[in-house]
């Protein structure tokens, strides 16, 4: 009888650091992962946090940490250690499949970029495998960009439209919330369209109010749900939403079911 | 196979149980209770029938025998994990009907929802359970109306009644330690109530639409948002994972799950700031909508097996049966 | 014919000697001020019979049967025997009423009987006491409450009397939830705090006062077995100097209380001004005389302490000073 509950080790291979506060792990692993899969990362004796897969590599998986609690301090004090203790990857995560061929609108706030992040990457290098790629992406300002480094690749291939909340004076570029965006998308065809949006609740509420007025049907929207997946393996029961454990069952879910999950 | 012993018969029967087994049953534990000179009634390992408390419904749910309020993990040291060993004696769990259809619950997250638990499944498959009959109903179950005021589904069933003890072995693998024992053959049915004080009628409708209910509100404002509905249910498997480092040696430390309750202020805080049903009448409607539909929904059948332990332990006197009800009687009208 | 009262053996006796000559008012004690409703019906029939109809229910949870003549006192203490006896006074003669007032009725608030937060069962040792001590001339007051809260004002008292339970902590039901901590915060002396998810006591801090436990929803915080007081002493109000009681012994026991009352009695025998007004002399005037450490040395005298008892070694009074 296996014990899901034990942690294996993972060495730290490369260190991204974005802002002050996140910074990309690039860990080893071996096994089959998926953009939208989430891994329980913890540092001994300080505790388990779940993170999103922000990256699929040959043996490696990155992880893009934000410094807000104490088991993510901790990790962002030991990094130097070099290894990290994790159990997973978690969750369904996003089925690339179902996007190839259609023309993919993915709208993303903050630190929800992590898990659309390996989508992203997957059709910037094969941009031919969908029918247009727009990425609609919003940090709260100019020093919380992350993946500075991918925006510069992606905006070869792809439509990107990179916005922040509020910028100083001078700042060149897109500035607003990325609903401001949504009203003058230009789809070729609805029914070949599919959406995908992620971020912090509200703006996943407004956003998806912004996509439905556009006439996109809700089975071609897909939401990934951030709740507190404490142990992953649908038992703890803290990321529940209804009859759904958003670790099991999410944290990816169709728009047409994932409306009737509430809190 | 029924048995007709005597109590000094079944002393040594207990004996004999004890030489294999741990036994777990409801036990008094006098001075123990919320308030001074009362006492509570809960789980607790015991040697003689005499310390099983039949007369009263347990306050804590029998699920505190195979899951503990706090439950070590495993243990760091450097770093390395040390699983901790699991008994190697079998259990006899003494519960009621209820709790025995709880143990379903238990099994179907514990066992089915995603990969198998290996802490609940060690505990789980060493466990003998012997039924304990219910004379007369309790004061706040409803059983009848949830359908689990009896049950076949038990290894043993023991009544004690004056000097004689009437038991009932199902269980093949326990009929050894009745061999050369003082006994009667008898025949019995299991003692179990066909009707209960309360009645209650489940709501059928429940959806996105009832997010909206004013009784969530009506009673939620009520609610004091200490867990004990939580801490007391049968059903409610809810916990939380706590790492801990040892205060005089900080290489050393252990990874925990304790129980959890949606009701109380945390349940859904995100590392990063940010939470989910902040006001107590979301946490009511959540917790309600679990016991009977959500779960449901699930894994077919209601969570709530109507034990009436929330019922009789609210401190604000609010009656979850009360409320089943009426939401089933706004669905009528 | 004039009226030929002895004024002071009918104060004794629990008469008062009112302001209207010759009418007076009986007085009965109620020690922990619990009793049968039965007496109730006694007292309403005494009150319609000899007094005026009129009850006052005292300070010191007595009654008062108003406006009854100082000549039907002994009449009267007829009437009085089944209360005497339901309420298992201590008694000289029977029928002839009670035979002290000095020492007043023992006092307490409705304790564990009916109140969440007591500690214990504060009329029981109410009347263990007033067995112990009555009757009794000297000028004692007593009173007994549940909980740190003190709603009897027992710290008003020469002796107070108030509830304490040692929490017991049982880890391995503790789900870290808060509740004890939030309540001793916010309800008592915020004597708690969460280290590795577990709870530590503050034991210097922690008044017993039982929150933690009542607050607990699982059951890792229970009562100890035994019971606990707190001792106060010579709290009073007065003309010259009133002032809160103070704390004597923390941790103590029954017994213990018991004791140092008795041997209270006998200090204040052997040190009272011979000359005090009708031979009424507070007890912390007295010590105020002798010292506190006199006082101590007959208090304990034969005492045995628990180890868990603290004992305040120099006790001072403060309160308001009109002298």
């Amino acid at each position: 009888m296996t014990n899901a509950y034990i942690p294996f080790s993972s060495t730290v291979t490369k260190i991204i650091r974005h802002t002050d506060i996140e910074y990309t792990f690039r860990m080893t692993f071996e096994g089959d992962v998926k953009p939208g899969q989430f891994f329980e990362v913890s540092i001994p004796k300080y505790g388990e946090a779940p993170i999103s897969v922000s990256g699929i590599g040959p043996g490696t998986v990155d992880l893009t940490i934000r410094k807000v609690g104490r088991v993510t301090n901790r990790i962002f004090e030991n990094y130097e250690g070099n290894t990290l203790l994790m159990r997973g990857p978690y969750g369904n995560g996003f089925d690339l499949e179902q996007y190839k061929g259609k023309e993919l609108f993915i709208i993303a706030g903050g630190t929800g970029l992590s898990p659309v992040k390996g989508i992203v990457d997957y059709f910037s290098k094969h941009p031919e495998e969908a029918a247009g790629v727009t990425l609609i992406a919003g940090f709260k300002s100019p020093e919380d960009i992350l993946f500075r480094d991918d925006f510069a690749v992606w905006k070869q291939k792809l439509n990107v439209i990179q916005t922040v909340d509020t910028a100083p004076e001078g700042y060149e570029g897109p500035t607003g919330m990325v609903t401001k965006y949504i009203p003058d998308l230009n789809i070729r065809d609805l029914k070949q369209s599919a959406f995908i949006t992620v971020g912090p609740p509200v703006m996943i509420k407004f956003t998806i109010l912004e996509i439905l007025k556009l006439g996109v049907p809700e089975e071609q929207i897909w939401i990934s749900h951030e709740r507190r997946m404490c142990c992953g393996l649908g038992k703890c029961g803290h990321c529940r939403m209804g009859s759904a454990y958003v670790c099991l069952d999410g944290p990816v879910f169709n728009y047409a079911e994932g409306k009737n999950l509430i809190d | 196979m029924g048995y007709l012993i005597s109590r000094k018969t079944a002393d040594e029967l207990f004996a004999r149980l004890s030489k294999s087994h741990d036994i777990f049953a409801p036990k008094l534990f006098p001075g123990e209770g919320c308030f001074s000179d009362t006492d509570i009634v809960r789980y607790g390992q015991v040697h003689t029938l005499d310390e099983i408390e039949f007369d009263r419904r347990s306050d804590y749910s029998s699920k505190e025998t195979l899951l503990a309020v706090n439950e070590t993990l495993f243990y760091f040291t450097e770093d390395a994990t040390t699983v901790p060993s699991c008994t190697d004696r079998r259990l006899l769990i003494f519960l009621r009907s209820c709790d025995l259809h709880a143990l379903r619950r238990l099994d179907a997250v514990y066992l089915e929802n995603g990969p198998e638990d290996f802490y609940y499944r060690r505990l789980r498959e060493k466990a003998d359970f012997a039924l304990m009959g219910c004379r007369e109903t309790c004061d706040t179950g409803f059983c009848v109306s949830m359908g689990t005021n009896r049950t076949e589904n038990y290894d043993l069933y023991l009544k004690p009644e004056g000097d004689a003890v009437y038991v009932d072995c199902r269980a093949e693998r326990l009929l050894s330690y009745f061999r050369e024992i003082d006994a009667e053959d008898c025949q019995m049915v299991p003692d179990h109530v066909t009707e209960n004080r309360e009645k209650v009628t489940l709501p059928k409708n429940l959806s996105v639409q009832s997010y909206d209910n004013p009784l969530w509100e009506s009673y939620g404002n009520r609610c004091i948002g200490c867990g004990r509905c939580n801490f007391v249910c049968p059903t409610c498997t809810c916990f939380t994972m706590q790492d801990i480092l040892y205060r005089d040696n900080e290489h050393v430390g252990e990874r925990r799950r304790v129980h959890a309750s949606c009701q109380v202020d945390g349940y859904t805080d995100l590392a990063g700031g940010g939470s989910f049903r902040k006001k107590q009448s979301e946490r009511l409607r959540f917790k309600v909508m679990h016991k009977v539909c959500d779960f449901e929904k699930r894994f077919g059948y209601p969570m709530c097996v109507g034990c009436g332990r929330c019922d009789a332990v609210c401190p604000e006197y609010i009656s979850y049966a009360n409320l089943l009800n009426q939401l089933a009687k706004e669905e009528e009208a | 014919m004039g009226l030929d009262i002895n004024t002071k053996k009918a104060k004794k006796n629990a008469y008062r000697i009112s302001k209207v000559r010759g009418e007076s008012a009986a007085r009965i004690r109620v020690p922990g001020g619990c009793l049968k409703a039965e007496i109730l019906g006694m007292v309403q029939n005494i009150a319609e019979t000899y007094g005026n109809g009129i009850v006052h229910l005292t300070t010191r949870q007595g009654f008062e049967i108003e406006g009854i003549q100082l000549k039907d006192m002994d009449e009267i203490n007829e009437m009085l025997q089944p209360i005497i006896e339901l309420l298992d006074i201590n008694q000289t003669a029977p029928g002839t009423g009670y035979p002290a007032s000095g020492t007043r009725n023992i006092s307490a608030c409705i304790g564990n009987n009916v109140c969440p937060f007591a500690n214990y069962n504060t009329a029981e040792f109410a009347k263990r006491i007033e067995k112990a001590v009555f009757p009794n001339d000297l000028h004692f007051k007593i009173a007994l409450t549940g909980c740190s809260n003190d709603c009897a004002k027992a710290r008003l008292h020469d002796f107070g009397i108030i509830g304490m339970t040692m929490p017991q902590y049982h880890p391995e039901r503790c789900v870290s939830c808060q509740a004890c901590v939030k309540g001793c915060k916010s309800l008592s002396v915020n004597a708690l705090h969460m280290e590795n998810y577990k709870i530590i006591r503050d034991e210097e801090k922690c008044v017993g006062c039982g929150v933690c436990i009542t607050k607990c929803p699982t059951r890792a915080w229970t009562r100890s077995p035994k019971k606990y007081y707190k001792l106060t002493i010579m709290g009073r109000t007065g003309k010259r100097n009133p002032r809160l009681g103070e704390d004597f012994l923390i941790w103590t026991d029954e017994d213990t209380i018991v004791k140092i009352i008795l041997n209270t009695y006998r200090y204040v025998k052997e040190y009272i001004d011979p000359g005090a007004p009708g031979g009424k002399e507070h007890i912390g005037y007295i010590i105020d005389r002798t010292g506190f450490a006199e006082y101590k040395k007959w208090a304990l005298e034969g005492v045995e302490l628990l180890p868990e008892t603290k004992v305040r070694e120099c006790v001072y009074w403060s309160g308001i000073h009109f002298d």
